[in-house]
């Protein structure tokens, strides 16, 4: 159990920033997702954490010792690799028992724990076997048994789900949940999937450009993001320019919208409103309703079996609805749309 | 399926027989000739062993042998180890890294008998080094300077060889590393390997095909080289391609034939040699689980 301090971390290749002042303070035994587009900085990141590379400027802390001087050797943190670098010529057994070996662990300690650890990962057919010759879920696992066999005190993943099709991907991401709860390890984890780091993490670190933009629990990201960037790389759909009107009202392209009053949004700013597609009530135009209703029509409809997105054009713009499907509202129908002032939120510019 | 495959035998014919009559015509003239028959010199004893027999059973053939591997197995695990130095320096970053990567490659381009030229140069007595030595008083006089050509250790011919194949070694091994990566090397360092363990569990493991390859063509290269221990050799013993370049060279040309004999050897051992090492390497590649 480690606690995981980045203070004003910056690197720089040559002339490229690739991390620009980063403070990340990551709990112990919490699960934190990096998410951010390729190239935003989350591989260096990760790598300086373990060691691989030096801090241009600023610190790594673990459990309050600076680590910076502590060689890769002597950190004791896992790393499970984009590509998982497993060892091709050594079996799956060698491969796993190879931190162990390295350190000198009596051998028939290695074989106690690498029994232990092919049971949790579940790979006891494919013992003998050498990588090329297993799936790429079965790499996965290997890479993984071979780090948690050393019992490091931070465990970091690079995007280790990119490589797997997406049924192996789902079991692959219960199967790390689960053993990193089981484990109360501290680990930290790369992707640029925001579903995957919603599922997983305790907490999300969105990287843009080398910058940190947001972090905190994945409700906060989805709900309040800080920045339109935040917002859309989180999925958003309903983003619309507008002008505070008041501290609690916004006028938009598709009419005036109630809001609840956010810090530094004052009358007459320019912001943008977001409104998720599952926060809107959607009714057919003939359902009594309130008159701070917006009307519109609608353009599209998408039927995803459980769910259904209805395109609503509302005067010049397109608001995107989500709902449960089970009534469906036809294409060309008059509807209004009910969006509630606690469910719209504000961001600057 | 029997039409294609002869259809594919006949598009061959012409490259196969040109393979022949270049390589296998001139082998098995080797052999039959090594065997007694050569009616163009009025010998014709075919079969007949006794040139092997004669050049087997003379001390100065083992001799030859030996020193033939010497030259052979030494200077290619010099510009080995060399060589993978050199690779392992290069593939990391450094100031001035391209103007190295070309340096290094340099002998790759300049002829042996150009090497040769230039150890007689610098090595020699009254060569550039010894009169450096001299100049920079280590030794009274550039006469005193230690034999390094001409001698029976054969450092100048090593010298050449290794001067030439280091290169050669170092760009095999380099490719190799840079297609593995430095991925494993960094898993490793994370599992907690020091740097020795890291190279030997490792990376050596890894660039073994590209070690196997380059060192297989070195070391026949080297086992059939005539030019260095020609010039740069200290006299009997020779190495056994100087020794089938005198019995050719001899006024008694049915000496041709000791020659032939030689050649025949020189070949042998080398294919057993060879093909010694190929199987053990896939011995090894087979546990790896490549196929
Ligand atoms: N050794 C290096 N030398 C120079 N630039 C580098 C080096 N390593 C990374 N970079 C640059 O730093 C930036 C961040 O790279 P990084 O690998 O951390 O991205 P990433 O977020 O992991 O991207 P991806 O999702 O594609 O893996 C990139 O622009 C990259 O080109
Ligand atoms: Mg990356």
């Amino acid at each position: 159990m480690t606690q995981v301090q980045l203070r004003s971390i910056s690197k720089r290749f040559g002339g490229f920033t690739a991390i620009e002042n980063i403070d990340l303070d990551i709990r112990s035994g919490e699960l934190v997702a990096l998410l951010g587009p390729s190239g935003c900085g989350k591989t260096t990141t990760l790598r300086m954490i373990a060691g691989l590379e030096n801090p241009t400027t600023g610190e790594i802390h673990f459990d309050d010792r600076d680590v910076s001087d502590l060689r890769v050797q002597d950190r004791n943190v896992g790393m499970v690799f984009q590509r998982y670098a497993l060892f091709p010529h050594m079996t799956v057994e060698k491969n796993i028992a190879f931190g162990l070996s390295v350190r000198g662990t009596p051998r028939s300690e290695i074989s106690d724990r690498l029994d232990e650890i092919i049971d949790v990962v579940q790979l006891g057919p494919f013992r003998q076997r050498f990588p090329a010759q297993l799936s790429g879920g079965q790499m996965q696992r290997v890479a993984i048994a071979r780090t948690l066999i050393t019992k490091p005190s931070v465990l970091m993943m690079d995007e280790p789900l990119a490589n797997l099709d997406t049924k192996l991907r789902g079991e692959m991401r219960r199967f790390i949940r689960t053993l990193q709860q089981r484990l109360g390890i501290t680990t930290i984890f790369v992707t640029h999937d925001q579903v995957e780091a919603m599922e997983l993490a305790d907490r999300i670190a969105v990287i843009f450009n080398g910058h940190l933009a947001q972090f905190g629990p994945p409700e906060d990201l989805y709900r309040q993001p800080v920045s339109v960037d935040v917002a859309d790389f989180m999925g958003a759909s309903n983003i619309f320019p507008g002008t505070m009107t008041g501290t609690d009202a916004v006028k938009t392209g598709f009419g005036t919208l109630s809001v609840v009053a956010q810090p530094g949004m004052a009358d007459g700013s320019r912001v943008h409103a977001m409104l998720r597609n599952e926060g809107i009530d959607i009714h057919p135009a003939n359902v009594e309703g309130g008159d701070d209703m917006v009307a519109g029509r609608i353009a599209a409809r998408d039927f995803f079996g459980a769910t259904v997105n209805y395109v609503v054009e509302c005067g010049a713009e397109r608001i995107i609805v989500n709902e449960q499907s089970r009534r469906l509202l036809d294409v060309g129908m008059e509807v209004r749309l009910d969006i509630p002032a606690e469910r719209v939120w504000l961001m600057a510019g | 399926m029997r039409r294609e495959r002869l259809f594919l035998a006949l598009q061959m014919t012409p490259i196969m027989v040109v393979l022949f009559l270049l390589f296998g015509g001139a082998l098995v003239l080797a052999i039959v000739q090594s065997l007694g028959y050569a009616p163009w010199f009025g010998v014709n004893t075919f079969p007949d062993l006794s040139y092997f027999r004669a050049l087997w059973s003379s001390p100065s053939f083992w001799q030859s042998l030996g020193l033939t591997m010497y030259y052979a197995t030494v200077s290619t695990f010099l510009a080995l180890v060399g060589g993978i130095l050199l690779a392992l320096a290069l593939i990391k970053t450094f100031p001035g890294k391209t103007l190295y990567k070309y340096l290094y490659k340099l002998p790759l381009m300049i002829p042996y008998t150009v090497g040769i030229a230039l150890a007689v140069l610098m090595l020699g007595n009254g060569g550039v080094l010894s009169r450096f030595a001299a100049l920079f008083g280590l030794i009274d006089d550039p006469g005193q300077f230690p034999q390094i050509l001409k001698t029976h250790y054969g450092w100048g011919i090593i010298a050449v060889y290794v001067w030439k194949q280091l290169p050669f070694i170092t760009l095999a091994i380099y490719a190799v590393l840079l297609g593995i990566g430095r991925e494993t090397e960094e898993a490793a360092a994370i599992l907690g390997a020091k740097r020795r363990t890291i190279f030997f569990r490792v990376t050596l493991p890894q660039i073994l095909p590209g070690i196997v390859s380059s060192t297989l063509i070195c070391f026949a290269f080297n086992v059939g080289a005539f030019e260095a221990p020609f010039i740069l050799g200290g006299g009997f013993p020779d190495t056994l391609p100087v020794v089938a370049w005198r019995y050719f060279n001899d006024a008694d040309y049915t000496l041709q034939l000791q020659g032939m004999a030689t050649v025949v050897s020189i070949g042998l051992i080398a294919g057993v040699i060879l093909f010694g090492y190929l199987a053990a390497y896939r011995r090894f590649e087979k546990r790896m689980g490549r196929n």
